[in-house]
């Protein structure tokens, strides 16, 4: 063991400061809240493309920066911290290692300079009405007539398909095998004919959400990746990246510097927040917790450069408890603005927000965020599906 | 940083392990319950014999110079165990706080006595009022012809019975601050009182009624005791949440084995959800606490004394309450079992309990982590 700092991180740190002086101001300061709107990702995409970190979590083979994940750790971090517009994380986490490892040098041609110049936002069509965690049970299929494929059925929870430009989707090319050998991996235009995106509104009253619905859509043949039948194999691969970044860690400690400042902004009476001992502990117990979440992330992304297994159980263990923290501490935040915490502010990516609400500049979208991280626990396998991994992984039961 | 052992360190805990694998069964330990304090002087010889009291002591006085990370490791080890020898109290609270002060004749003198196991010194700071908080000191000290006479009381000195000598922490009238004095265990006027713990150890509680020492028990003057001391409780707090670490990991070894072979309903126990569910909870909240401990060992390494201070009371209660839950759990998923005193799971839960109130609580941490909070926020 050894816990001296390294210090080509905060050299790092810097360089990425620097970098973040220089970018234009109306991209910096953004509310974030989990994806900002579809123009300010497009143009952030192009920036960090002109600054040569187009691809910031992929190898240089690939075209990426091959930062190490404590780097990614501290771009994500500094990033957030600038309040920078977010990125498309469907193509630079889970369909551009996909690319990099099973596409043909022509689909590579085909996709890669517009996720680079970011003129290309992608979204993942994989759940089904009632599949829920068992995702080997969809039932989109895809009937092969000459060099297309005709797709028919539904996907659901498709987020952001209203602002992408393709989609990365799992369909069923045939339903005579073992349930996971039945699958293939087929990318798509979004503006082929046949398909019909509907708004699901969720309860951050903010649209991400949708039923996408595919009505024999015709895709070429060209646009599958591996080969058929191979999908699920792809998708085991896709959904074993990044452990250590999905405690999104960057926008955990995002949460706790917010909290911090309504400590020492808001008052109860004609005292600060931060001087009742009740909300004190709170934070104490907060403040912790982070820590030592912080550290776990460190562990698993060490585990994962080295390829060690005990990523896995470690990665799931994490999962369950920055998404758990994820709730505590948007809770945290909504009740510490009292009776503001009780309004509706309108969501801050709304087009006309309405007419000025008390508080509205600290305190909006805090209350969507909290409703929207409701979702943590259940997206990228539940919590419950997390648990089932490690007590059989880890003590055999 | 890089969490993985290195090949020394591995070493070290490999012989740790070897050695309560081997010597301290559950069995063994019980035997030593029963048969008296504080382990046993054999147990002791070996641990020195092995190195683990001289890991992390300076090597002008005899220690080999290991980081807190050696100790720590070793810590660990003995938490599996749960250890009754004072590992604590004589080889950490007092000899790092002995290594920490400025009076280098009784440095000389003593620290390579206590790395040879010859000789035990015991911690006396805490007091009823202050509840492990070492700042909050009554006892009297007076000025006399020949040193400092003393007057007070200390509660909870761990690793007392078999000490030679004290470390007190006291105020010497006429000045600010606190300082420390090595007081004789044999001296006249030193009443000793013995009290058992709930983790089958033993501790004293000492009333000083007119106890003279000489000038040069002198370890740190008024101005420099609680610096010093707090050297001394920054090692014995993240020691303590290493062997708090150790016995997680155990109960969880142990109760995960139960869940295999208790059978009800005609199936192994361990195939209901619900229990695997709360074992991926507990091995979950030690994994966090384990987090912790890498964090207060990173701040021992490179923080300021206050930045420390403040992580090491973030770790004390996180770590212990995340021991206090998996052990308690422990007992539940064993059921009627687990109640039993033949049966180890318990004593887990009970030294969880016990280690939650040494060194200040999980609430006195808490909230001296609030204050601080509220110091840096208000700047």
């Amino acid at each position: 063991m050894d816990f001296t700092p390294d210090s080509s991180l905060a050299e790092f740190r810097q360089e990425v400061r620097r970098f973040l002086q220089d970018v234009p101001a109306d991209l910096k300061g953004l509310r974030r809240a989990t994806r900002s709107p579809r123009e300010e990702v497009m143009r952030w995409q192009k920036v960090l493309n002109d600054r040569g970190w187009g691809a910031p979590y992929w190898a240089k083979e690939h075209g990426g920066t091959g930062w190490t994940v404590p780097q990614i750790l501290v771009f994500d971090d500094e990033c957030s911290a600038a309040g920078t517009p977010t990125q498309d994380g469907f193509v630079h986490k889970l369909l551009g290692p996909v690319l990099n490892a099973f596409a043909s040098p022509e689909q590579k041609a085909q996709h890669m300079p517009a996720i680079f110049n970011g003129e290309r936002l992608w979204c993942q069509g994989f759940s089904e009405p009632g599949s829920g965690s068992d995702l080997a049970s969809l039932q989109t299929r895809a009937v092969r007539d000459g060099d297309h494929y005709v797709v028919n059925g539904q996907k659901i929870w498709t987020s952001y398909a209203h602002h992408a430009d393709w989609i990365f989707l799992l369909v069923r090319t045939n339903p005579d095998v073992k349930k996971q050998a039945g699958i293939s991996f087929l990318l798509v235009d979004m503006k082929t004919p046949g398909i019909t995106v509907r708004p699901i509104r969720s309860i951050d009253d903010a649209h991400h959400l949708n039923e996408t619905f595919f009505d024999n859509v015709r895709v070429p043949v060209g646009n599958l990746i591996g080969m058929e039948g191979q999908g699920w194999s792809i998708t085991k691969f896709l959904l074993n990246n990044e452990h250590a970044t999905a405690a999104d860690l960057p926008e955990l400690k995002r949460y706790m510097r917010e909290l911090k400042q309504f400590a020492s902004t808001l008052h109860v009476g004609d005292r600060l927040l931060l001087e009742r001992p009740e909300f004190a502990l709170k934070l104490a117990r907060l403040d912790a917790e982070l820590q030592a979440l912080e550290m776990l992330v460190q562990r698993v992304a060490r585990l994962e450069q080295e390829h060690r297994p005990e990523s896995h159980t470690l990665g799931s263990m994490l999962k369950i408890r920055a998404t758990e923290f994820q709730q505590r501490i948007t809770e945290a935040h909504v009740e510490a603005l009292g009776d503001y915490g009780a309004i509706a502010y309108p969501h801050p990516h709304e087009p006309n927000p309405p007419a000025n609400y008390p508080l509205q500049t600290l305190a909006n979208g805090i209350a969507n965020e909290m409703f929207f991280r409701r979702a943590s626990t259940i997206y990228g396998g539940t919590s419950e599906v997390q648990r089932g991994i490690i007590a059989k992984m880890l003590f055999q039961l | 940083m890089d969490f993985d052992l290195t090949s020394e360190q591995q070493l070290l805990q490999d012989s740790v392990r070897r050695y309560v694998d081997k010597s301290y069964s559950f069995e063994s330990r019980t035997a030593l319950l029963k048969a008296g304090k504080n382990g046993s002087a054999d147990n002791w010889g070996s641990f020195a014999a092995n190195g683990w009291l001289m890991a992390g002591l300076p090597e002008a006085f005899g220690g080999l110079g290991g980081s807190v990370l050696e100790t720590s490791i070793i810590a660990q080890q003995l938490g599996r165990a749960l250890v009754l020898e004072p590992y604590l109290g004589c080889a950490v609270l007092a000899a790092q706080t002995l290594a920490a002060c400025d009076n280098t004749a009784q440095k000389e003198r003593l620290l390579p006595l206590l790395v040879e196991g010859s000789s035990r010194v015991a911690l006396a700071y805490s007091e009823p009022g202050s509840r492990g908080m070492p700042e909050t000191v009554a006892l009297r000290a007076e000025r006399s012809a020949e040193g400092f006479t003393l007057y007070g009381l200390k509660s909870l000195v761990m690793g007392a019975d078999g000490a030679d000598a004290f470390i007190v922490s006291a105020r010497i009238a006429g000045t600010q601050g606190i300082s420390l004095l090595l007081v004789d265990a044999n001296s006249a006027g030193l009443e000793r009182q013995a009290l058992p713990l709930h983790d089958g150890t033993w501790v004293e509680e000492l009333n000083f009624d007119g106890v003279e020492v000489g000038a040069e028990a002198l370890l740190a003057d008024a101005g420099k005791g609680l610096a010093v001391l707090q050297e001394g409780l920054a090692y014995g707090i993240v020691v303590l949440c290493s062997g708090l670490i150790g016995s997680m990991e155990r109960t969880l070894e142990v109760t995960a084995e139960y869940l295999k072979v208790r059978k009800q309903f005609g199936v192994p126990i361990g195939s209901f959800q619900a229990l695997q569910h709360r074992m991926a909870d507990m091995a979950a909240e030690m994994e966090i606490a384990r987090s912790m401990l890498h964090v207060a060992l990173s701040s021992m390494v490179n923080d300021t004394p206050p930045v420390r201070d403040k992580t090491l009371s973030s770790a004390k209660m996180l770590i212990c309450r995340a021991a206090k839950l998996v052990c308690g759990q422990g007992i539940q998923l064993h059921g009627g079992i687990g109640m039993t005193e033949e049966y180890l799971v318990g004593h887990y839960f009970k030294h969880a309990m016990v280690a939650d109130l040494l060194l200040g609580s999980s609430d006195s941490h808490e909230a001296a982590c609030a204050a601080a909070l509220q110091a840096e926020l208000r700047a």
